[in-house]
């Protein structure tokens, strides 16, 4: 019988498990690729203006809708259904926080910014979150597929849009609200914040040995394991300092890390999760091992709800306003960037982290051809071409793999 | 013996990642003959076959494959190419397309076509054909969703027979069917040897060899160990050459004390999800006892899966009946009621129903036992790899380690973490469908000591199966179904093969009942 466990790797052979690791994760490593490759391809044409401090803050700050709405569509995906209507409830959102901020809070709660922009973040996310809760209960429930219903939701959404604004722009932008998209921590707080992180990477890491160790499982090479810390650190290390060049680390960003932590930890470490994907991979095996799939896709469709809400809240406090046009197309925007990140079509596979790197390449498609004065028109096109080819080379990778 | 070589396969050695899973095969078979294949879960013989079929064309592996004297390079579209050169497999897992008709499947890729559209009076008569000239009891117009697996296993040697073949190859084609259709498969065989088809034949069951098969070749670990007439061999020889030692018995000799009855189930009716009028499940009763194996014998489509499904709360609506567990009357809607009560069922389709396929073995293993290792808002991911190791050892799993994807493991493996999933979930009621399907004899002696240590430990098992020895071998009591019905239930020592086929075929109604 030849069974090792999973982590057994013998000092001498450190390159050949890198290149396993490599082959195994080749589908992000090619994102990642893309990613700088389209870095690189923007700052020459810029002149390097494209990643200097100020543009590369914005970069990350532009993809934050995009993304809380990417992290919970993995899940949707994942399960084997999709949600076309996030875009629309993130707009719909966006439009409710405005209003209350600019018709109902100046008369309930004058002159109570924090308290006002605080309740405008909770009824954003609330609205959100039960929309979700609506949605879940007709798809997992009612039994009636996601496809329909969310499309349902997109025209509902698309309509009470248009009640609340009467076709007008409304204002969000008091300033504490403002923060949320466009505040920025000290330069001194993101040092201690990007420490701390650092140390609990390296926490983390020794953890996990000692835990393996307690159960008699075969280490794997320490100076890998400090390798790919030290990596990750550098990372944050490295972003925190070109970041603080500019204005500091982006409040959104910072949410956004913060959720998608979260929503990972979920994702991997949590029945929850678990069952998520085991669903969308087989969903008569799931159930014949006891899951509650009906339960399981509610959860999923309400959390993507309240990530929705979050996502509008974002978006109100970045473009400062609610507008009839608020989040129009973000569900595609979304959509593309999980599976650019490898969540597949056919349910069971997909990574939050995936759908990060996916919305950031889209965000840094359009403030590159943004800087670059392209039109629109041109804007589309090429995005969907990029869609379209990074999906193709990573078939032809697998193939090959 | 002449020495008309019609296959020659020389030192071929395939890898896939992390494993090697033939080395240096070399085999050569007979114009005309029956050539069996055998080995152990794993050993390569399936890997082996998709290499002649274009499964894996030319290139994806070292060595080189003689057909009819010239080298087989089976390169663009190269399972076409392999079935034009008349080249057909019967695979081990089903491919029929469970919407479509028996005769779109049997012609799925080769429809005949009259100016540009496809003739379907053709293709259903031709199908016809093929289905009366060997006797095959399915109509062409069928929908394959709605036949048994027995039936869709039928439909797809009709299938491979549909192209003039002369090289047959079938992998595990009896796995799924009953005594009766193995001999049917056992005629029809015999029809296409004296019309000088050339058949490589693959199975488990090991006295199948002795009936057909001319010569035998055995692979261990993706090697040739040997290749001999059959009449040098005998079943304890070729078990000899396929695990590397020798077994001195089938069935393993328990110690089991059957305690109280545990579980009782009382005039139990179900109806036909798709068909309301009528009842799959027809007023079955039943007594289980504690530490006991229960053995439930029958035809393909008695009901028997039926039954345990409904048990299990996934089959259609319950219309009568009672489930008394340790004196209590249990409400079960849906397995995860079942699981709670400390029911588990091993399904009998392990790639529909048993496994999410593209997962790693050790999720599919830990899936429905997440909550042995869940805290509030998190899991003990190291916990949850020692104990599916655990699993994986002892009922020899074999893989690299357990991240692999389950869909890169041979059949039989597939089937035993199926298993070892059950097993973790600690029932107190395993009830098991046909659960050495596939599985070789060495994993088979494996899965009935742990049966047996199981029972001893107070498990009460209830275990399906097709193979009458195994229901004998292993079983206390034996169940035999007949149309949605139990037509008796005797007991083992008293039991024979024959008295249970007559219950089986519905001779002999209710009679020999014994509890
Ligand atoms: N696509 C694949 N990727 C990786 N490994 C594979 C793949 N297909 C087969 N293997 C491995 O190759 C070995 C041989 O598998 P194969 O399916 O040929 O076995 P088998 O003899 O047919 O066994 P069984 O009797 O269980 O059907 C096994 O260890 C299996 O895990
Ligand atoms: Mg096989």
């Amino acid at each position: 019988m030849k069974l090792a466990v999973p982590e057994t790797k013998s000092p001498d052979k450190t390159s050949s498990v890198l290149g396993k690791m490599f082959r195994q994760n080749i589908q992000t490593y090619a994102i990642i690729l893309a990613l700088i490759f389209i870095w690189i391809f923007f700052a020459f044409l810029t002149d390097g203006n494209y990643l200097k401090a100020q543009n590369f803050s914005n970069l990350f700050r532009q993809m934050t809708v995009t993304a809380f709405l990417a992290i919970g569509m993995v899940l949707v995906i994942v399960t084997g259904n999709i949600d076309l209507s996030v875009g629309k409830l993130a707009g719909f959102v966006s439009v409710v926080v405005a209003y209350f901020q600019a018709t109902i809070w100046t008369r309930v709660l004058p002159d109570q910014a924090l308290a006002a922009a605080t309740l405008s973040v909770f009824i954003g996310v609330a609205v959100g979150a039960l929309f979700g809760v609506l949605q879940g209960y007709i798809i997992s429930f009612l039994n009636v597929p996601s496809f329909i219903v969310t499309l349902g939701g997109m025209f509902v959404l698309n309509g009470a849009i248009l009640l609340v604004t009467q076709g007008k722009t409304i204002p969000a932008n008091q300033p504490y609200f403002s923060v949320i998209a466009q505040g920025y921590l000290p330069v001194a707080a993101g040092w201690i914040l990007a420490s701390l992180v650092v140390v609990y990477l390296y926490f983390n890491m020794f953890r996990s040995r000692q835990k393996k160790r307690a159960h008699g499982f075969v280490l794997s090479n320490i100076y890998l394991d400090l390798a790919l810390t030290t990596f990750f650190a550098i990372l944050v290390v490295g972003y925190v300092y070109i970041v603080n060049q500019y204005n500091g680390v982006q409040i959104p960003v910072l949410l956004l890390a913060i959720t998608s932590v979260i929503i990972s930890y979920m994702a991997n470490n949590t029945r929850f999760g678990r069952y998520a994907y085991a669903i969308g991979g087989n969903r008569d095996a799931a159930r014949l091992s006891g899951i509650n799939i009906r339960n399981n896709i509610f959860y999923v469709f309400v959390l993507m709800g309240l990530l929705s809400g979050i996502a509008g809240v974002v978006l109100a406090s970045y473009v400062g306003y609610g507008t009839i046009a608020a989040g129009q197309g973000y569900e595609l925007d979304a959509i593309a960037a999980a599976i650019l990140g490898g969540t597949s079509t056919l349910g069971g596979v997909g990574t939050i982290w995936g759908a990060l790197i996916g919305a950031l390449i889209m965000s840094s498609l359009s403030n590159g051809l943004q800087l670059l004065n392209v039109a629109p028109s041109w804007q589309y096109l090429l995005k969907g071409l990029v869609l379209v080819l990074a999906v193709y080379a990573d078939v032809t990778f697998k193939k090959r793999g | 013996m002449n020495d008309d070589i019609i296959l020659d396969i020389q030192n071929v050695t395939k890898k896939f990642p992390g494993v090697t899973a033939l080395s240096n095969v070399s085999m050569k078979v007979q114009r005309g003959e029956i050539h069996g294949l055998c080995g152990e879960n794993g050993a390569g013989k399936s890997t082996l076959m998709k290499i002649l079929s274009g499964v894996y064309p030319y290139g994806t592996y070292e060595g080189e494959v003689f057909y009819n004297g010239e080298e087989l390079r089976l390169e663009h579209s190269s399972i076409r190419h392999a079935n034009e050169l008349g080249i057909s497999i019967v695979h081990q897992e089903l491919t029929l397309v469970p919407s479509m008709t028996v005769g779109e499947n049997v012609y799925l890729g080769k429809e005949p076509v009259e100016k540009k559209s496809i003739n379907w009076n053709k293709l259903y008569s031709d199908t016809d054909k093929i289905l009366a000239r060997y006797n095959l009891d399915v109509k062409s117009q069928a929908v394959v969703r709605t036949l048994g697996v027995g039936k869709m296993q039928m439909v797809e040697i009709a299938k491979a027979l549909s192209e003039d073949a002369q090289v047959l190859i079938l992998d595990e084609p009896t796995s799924a069917l009953n005594e009766v259709e193995i001999k049917k498969l056992m005629e029809i065989l015999a029809t296409l040897k004296a019309n000088g088809v050339t058949i490589i034949y693959i199975t488990h069951k090991l006295n199948e060899f002795f009936g057909i098969t001319d010569s035998v070749t055995v692979l261990r670990d993706g090697e040739t160990v040997t290749t001999q007439p059959t009449r040098n061999l005998s079943e304890e020889r070729l078990v000899q050459y396929m695990v590397g030692r020798q077994m001195k018995e089938r069935f393993p000799k328990g110690n089991r004390q059957p305690g109280e009855v545990i579980f009782e189930v009382e005039d139990l009716c179900a109806e036909d999800p798709s068909d309301p009028s009528r009842m799959v499940v027809n007023g079955v009763s039943f007594t289980l006892r504690q530490g006991e194996i229960l053995g439930i014998a029958g035809l393909m489509g008695s009901g028997r899966t039926e039954l345990v499904t409904t048990i299990f709360g996934e089959y259609g609506k319950v219309t009568s009946g009672r489930l008394i567990l340790e004196g209590r009357d249990l409400k079960i809607n849906s397995a995860r009621d079942a699981i709670e009560h400390g029911i588990s069922l091993v399904p009998e389709d392990r790639k529909g129903q048993g496994l999410v396929l593209m997962q790693s073995i050790l999720k599919n293993i830990s899936l429905p036992n997440l909550n042995q290792f869940a805290g509030v808002f998190s899991l003990d991911k190291d916990a949850e790899l020692e104990a599916s190791l655990y699993q994986a050892k002892s009922l020899a799993i074999k893989a690299p380690n357990l991240q692999v994807s389950c869909n890169t493991l041979s059949g039989g493996n597939q089937q035993k973490v199926v298993i070892a999933k059950w097993l973790m979930s600690r029932p107190k009621i395993l009830i098991m469908d046909d659960p050495t399907r596939g599985v070789d004899v060495g994993a088979k002696y494996e899965i009935y000591k742990l049966m047996n240590e199981l029972a001893e430990r107070g498990v009460s098992i209830i275990m399906i199966s097709s193979e009458l020895e195994e229901v004998l071998g292993m079983s206390d009591r034996v169940m035999v179904m007949h149309d949605g019905r139990s037509n008796g239930t005797l007991d083992v020592a008293t039991a024979t093969q024959e008295k249970i086929m007559a219950l089986a075929t519905g001779i002999n109604s209710h009679n020999h009942t014994s509890n």
